[in-house]
């Protein structure tokens, strides 16, 4: 299968807006002596259809940083905000309603409805969606047109991976958050699942954060933080991105 | 050092706890029920035959007219008599100045100076008679107790038509009476009718018997053949008006008692067997799924290099612990209720010790029973797991794609919405655990409905028996046949408005080697005020020849229409007649033989003779009625329709309110048991799809949805279900109980099924809301970061 070319981006859009803007960020895990800081004092912005990668080891607050983005956890101190949205103090009504019409979640295991087919995973995230894309075109998106009626348990991991990715894209999110989306799977079939996400970013403009601790994705990345220990150690931009091909490790 | 698998246990128990305990309360019930029926017939029976042991319960009862007392050392001599008593026994009246209805009585002769040889007196207050005191007499305790009679009271009873004040001695229970019984009526009336001992020389003074006996009680000698004793006896007090003697079995409460007891013995295996195999089955179904659902852990211990058998034995500890918990609560329920119940029977049977008791082997069995049931219950799912090769067993298990799975899938783009599509893949494609849980929920259906049922059954029989068939206010006897125009003077009484004579005989009905002892009851074909009824309850015309049965004494008797039975007439001359069996009727109390009156009459060759009358009174009527009716001649015992319905309520309705809650509060935490545990593996198992798809976006409420539709759906297949299963059931459970006393119809009124079905559903939705509950507080970011 040949992968789409990803054309080059310049990495400056400073005219296009941050649709979320993160101050103070701060998340304490325990009390006392067993406080444990997730995340220290951390701002950042993130503009509108930007592909984002957040790097980091195990334990430097990314993923901290991706839950507090998706409505999932709350900071301890500082502010967070999608466009109008204030996600800091709200309601868990609200923050599932943030969810729902903004955010698309592509995860680590997939999670696959194990007794939904392929189109039917889909088809049950766009039933509560406001203007989905139809499910058809959204797996058509991520290359997988020929396994409509297929389940789970009958795909590959990257095929599963590319369903979820097809899943968190037909309700046409604001942003895609993504949770070590090749963490489970090998080269070949991980660069296909990255293809997918680009073309997302792409041809949909979708604002894409991804986390991972696999340096080697950071070339497809407009912008790359890395984190550590709780904090943003560096911030880069790439000049000239890289195609999902010729992302190796 | 402790196994480290015995803290795993430790642990798995209690972060199951509640799951744990509401299947420990599923074993529990089923314990309960088993523990309180078997404890409470064994404390019945053991309580008879210590009252009928000690207190020299005869065999054998004989009535005459008048015989002299030299003929009982005739019947002494007999082959086979054992001991022989002579008494004088008579039916009397008595008199209260604050009862507006009328008390009837019958009063027995006993020796002064000490007990009677038989049917001796249990004495529960006060002492013996004074032999120097001829007004002393002792009464029943139930009387004394219902009418708050002490010893010291007076007592004004009428003997031989004189009005005589008698005081209170004693009072006291007798074998022969533990339900004091009118002759007609299936149920004591401890208020108005009580029983008297007086001193041997008062009671014969009273009704010119001395030197005489007109009732006899005597033992069987060891051995002994019945049928001859009885008919030698018969012979020789034949001459004496003898009306043939009889068994115990034959005695009313007795007769009554072993009915009662035949039905708790039959209850009492049939009841626990029933809950106990619903709850056995349960228990394969919940605990199936509580160990499926470690089917990783089993794996990962298989991987770790733990064989079978240790595993094996860890899950078995696991489901013994649970046993043992639920025994445990059962014991101590069962022993609670057996108390509650045993208290609820004390104002019903009349025995001098009645305690509720916990044998050591009844605990064993339970215990026992628990502990294999429920091991056997977690073998099946603890074999398959543990003989998976361990890769397999890790994976989750996913439903199988079945053909009609994908037929579903036809069905999703029909716009059906994916949460019900969601539920039905899952119940389609575990086919079989499917089909255990609808039968675990539509299982606890039927215990519920069963308590119900008693109700409906005891309304019902009491709309046929006193609505239907006994249509008359009150009911009065005479103490010898009269003549039909008596009835004109009852109808003058002001307050009557019609009266209807019966003729009413003590028969022996005899059709082949059955026998059976009723009466024969003459009625006019035109009887208004009772009106017997075929089983579609429309009335019967009374045939003008021949004998109409109740249809459970014909089945008891083996007789069909067209059969001819002897008849065996315990009155007056005796005669035997040759009847054939023409119609058959639905009755609910007792066993009735009936016939034309005007027939009867012409086959006892006596003029237009009634002996009973049935009436119906002005609904207005003072109890002036009353007095004015007792105040006639030969009028002997009475009693009044509105006071047998009090009785029965405050009885036999007591003794069911308390079995039927009993019933219904196991029915309703069983219901609970599988339900919850059913929603609970549920979730467990779907945790954390649920929190996928909250975190993609989904509320709580369509999250809850998609877990609970498969819920509801189960429900909504396993009530109907269960309320099919309940009528059967509940069809066999009275099938299995033909009493004499009373017939219980299999009525179940459409409430019943309605609060039968909507106790279940509340059972569901309090464990849907526990469940809903768990959905609330998923943790959404672990999802993120582990697989399933």
């Amino acid at each position: 299968m040949t992968l789409p070319d990803i054309p080059d981006r310049t990495p400056t859009r400073s005219a296009e807006h941050a649709v979320f803007i993160a101050r103070g960020l701060s998340k304490v895990y325990g009390t006392g002596d067993a406080r444990v800081f997730a995340l220290r004092d951390i701002s950042l912005e993130i503009r509108q259809g930007e592909f984002l990668v957040l790097l980091g080891p195990s334990g430097s607050g990314k993923s901290t940083l991706l839950n507090i983005l998706g409505g999932l956890d709350a900071p301890t101190s500082g502010t967070a905000r999608w466009r109008d949205h204030e996600l800091t103090g709200a309601s868990d009504a609200a923050l599932t309603t943030y969810r729902r019409e903004h955010v698309g979640f592509v995860f680590q295991f997939y999670n696959l409805i194990p007794n939904l087919t392929v189109r039917e995973n889909v088809r049950l995230v766009a039933q509560i969606a406001s203007e989905p894309m139809p499910p058809d075109e959204a797996l058509e998106l991520v290359g997988l047109s020929h396994r409509l009626d297929h389940f789970p348990s009958q795909l590959s991991g990257g095929e599963q991976q590319r369903v979820a990715v097809a899943r968190a894209i037909v309700k046409r999110p604001d942003i895609l958050l993504c949770d070590e989306p090749t963490g489970a799977l090998d080269a070949d079939t991980g660069r296909l699942v990255l293809a997918a996400i680009a073309k997302v970013n792409d041809e949909l403009g979708t604002t894409t954060v991804i986390i991972t601790h696999n340096s080697a994705i950071a070339g497809m990345a407009t912008r790359v933080l890395r984190l550590s220990g709780g904090r943003i150690a560096e911030e880069e931009i790439n000049p000239k991105r890289m195609s999902a091909g010729d992302v190796t490790w | 050092m402790v196994n480290v698998l015995d803290i795993k246990l430790a642990r798995d128990l209690w972060a199951m706890r509640t799951q744990v305990l509401s299947i420990a309360l599923l074993i529990a019930a089923g314990i309960a029920v088993f523990v309180m029926s078997v404890s409470n017939y064994f404390a019945l029976v053991g309580a008879m035959d210590a009252h009928y042991r000690n207190e020299r319960f005869a065999d054998l009862f004989a009535s005459v007219k008048r015989a002299p007392v030299s003929l009982a050392e005739r019947i002494r001599e007999i082959d086979g008599a054992g001991m022989v008593e002579p008494r004088v026994s008579q039916a009397v009246r008595v008199v209260r100045e604050d009862s507006e209805l009328p008390i009837s009585g019958r009063i027995i002769s006993i020796p002064s100076s000490d007990q009677p040889l038989l049917n001796r007196l249990y004495l529960t207050g006060g002492r013996w008679v004074d032999p120097t005191q001829p007004d002393e007499v002792i009464i029943n305790a139930a009387y004394a107790e219902a009418r708050g009679v002490r010893p010291g009271d007076a007592i004004d009873v009428v003997l031989s038509g004189r009005l005589e004040s008698f005081r209170v001695a004693g009072v006291a229970l007798s074998p022969e009476f533990v339900f004091a019984t009118r002759s007609a009526l299936p149920l004591p009336d401890d208020r108005n009718f009580v029983i008297l001992w007086a001193s041997q020389e008062v009671v014969a003074a009273a009704f010119d018997m001395k030197g005489a006996f007109n009732d006899l009680v005597m033992t069987l000698a060891p051995g002994a053949n019945k049928a001859a004793v009885v008919e030698e006896i018969d012979s020789l007090l034949a001459p004496y008006g003898g009306i043939g003697a009889y068994d115990r079995r034959e005695l009313p409460s007795n007769r009554l008692l072993e009915d009662e007891l035949a039905e708790q013995e039959t209850l009492s295996i049939v009841m626990p067997a029933i809950f106990f195999g619903i709850a056995a089955f349960l228990l394969h179904v919940v605990l199936g799924r509580l160990v499926e659902a470690q089917r990783e852990q089993i794996a990962s211990l298989k991987a770790l290099g733990f064989s079978k058998l240790p595993i094996a034995l860890h899950y078995f500890k696991f489901v013994t612990a649970i046993a043992l918990l639920g025994a445990g609560i059962g014991l101590v329920l069962g022993r609670w209720f057996a108390v509650v119940v045993i208290d609820s029977y004390r104002a019903f049977f009349r025995f001098p010790v009645l305690e509720a008791s916990l044998d050591p082997w009844i605990a064993a069995v339970s215990v026992l029973a628990a502990i294999l049931v429920a091991n056997a219950a977690a073998a099946v799912a603890v074999y398959r797991i543990a003989s998976l090769p361990p890769a397999e067993a890790m994976r989750p298990q996913v439903p199988a794609v079945t053909a009609l799975a994908r037929h579903i899938g036809a069905m999703s783009e029909s716009g059906i919405p994916m949460s019900y599509l969601m539920a039905l893949r899952t119940i389609v494609g575990r086919p079989i655990r499917t089909l255990l849980t609808i039968s675990g929920i539509a299982l606890a259906v039927p215990l519920v409905l069963f308590g119900l049922f008693w109700f409906d059954a005891i309304t019902h029989m009491i709309d046929v028996a006193f609505g239907r068939i006994e249509r008359g206010d009150a009911f009065v006897t005479f103490s010898t046949p009269v003549s039909a125009r008596a009835l004109y003077e009852l109808k003058s009484v002001p307050g009557v408005m019609l009266a209807e004579g019966q003729r009413i005989v003590p028969v022996r009905l005899v059709a082949g080697h059955r026998t059976y002892r009723t009466s024969l009851v003459g009625l006019s074909d035109n009887s208004e005020l009772k009106v017997l009824r075929d089983p579609a309850l429309a009335p019967i015309e009374i045939p003008p020849d021949g004998l109409m049965l109740s249809r459970a004494l014909a089945e008891t008797l083996d007789l069909h229409i067209g059969d001819s039975v002897t008849v065996e007439v315990q009155e007056a001359k005796r005669p035997v007649l040759h009847l054939p069996v023409v119609k058959l009727s639905e009755d609910i109390l007792g066993f009735s033989a009936t016939m034309d009156l005007a027939a009867l009459n012409r086959l006892l060759r006596e003029d237009d003779l009634v002996n009973a009358a049935a009436l119906k009174l002005d609904p207005t009527a003072s109890h002036l009625t009353w007095q004015r009716i007792q105040a006639k001649p030969k009028i002997e015992a009475s009693s009044v329709k509105a006071l047998w319905l009090t009785l029965f309520d405050e009885t036999i309705a007591g003794m069911l309110v308390v079995g039927a809650l009993i019933l219904a509060g196991f029915g309703l935490l069983i219901a609970v048991g599988v339900v919850y545990n059913s929603a609970r593996v549920a979730f467990q198992e779907r945790a954390w799809e649920l929190a996928s798809l909250r975190i993609l976006g989904f509320t709580r409420a369509e999250v809850a949805l998609i877990l609970l539709s498969e819920l509801v759906f189960e429900l909504i297949v396993a009530i109907p279900i269960g309320l099919l299963v309940g009528y059967g059931l509940i069809k066999m459970i009275v099938s299995l109980r033909i009493r004499e006393s009373f017939q219980v119809p299999v009525v179940i009124e459409p409430a019943s099924y309605a609060i039968a079905a909507l106790v279940v559903l509340a059972a569901a939705a309090a464990s849907a809301f526990v469940v809903r509950r768990r959905i609330d507080t998923l943790d959404l970011v672990s999802v993120l970061k582990t697989r399933d």
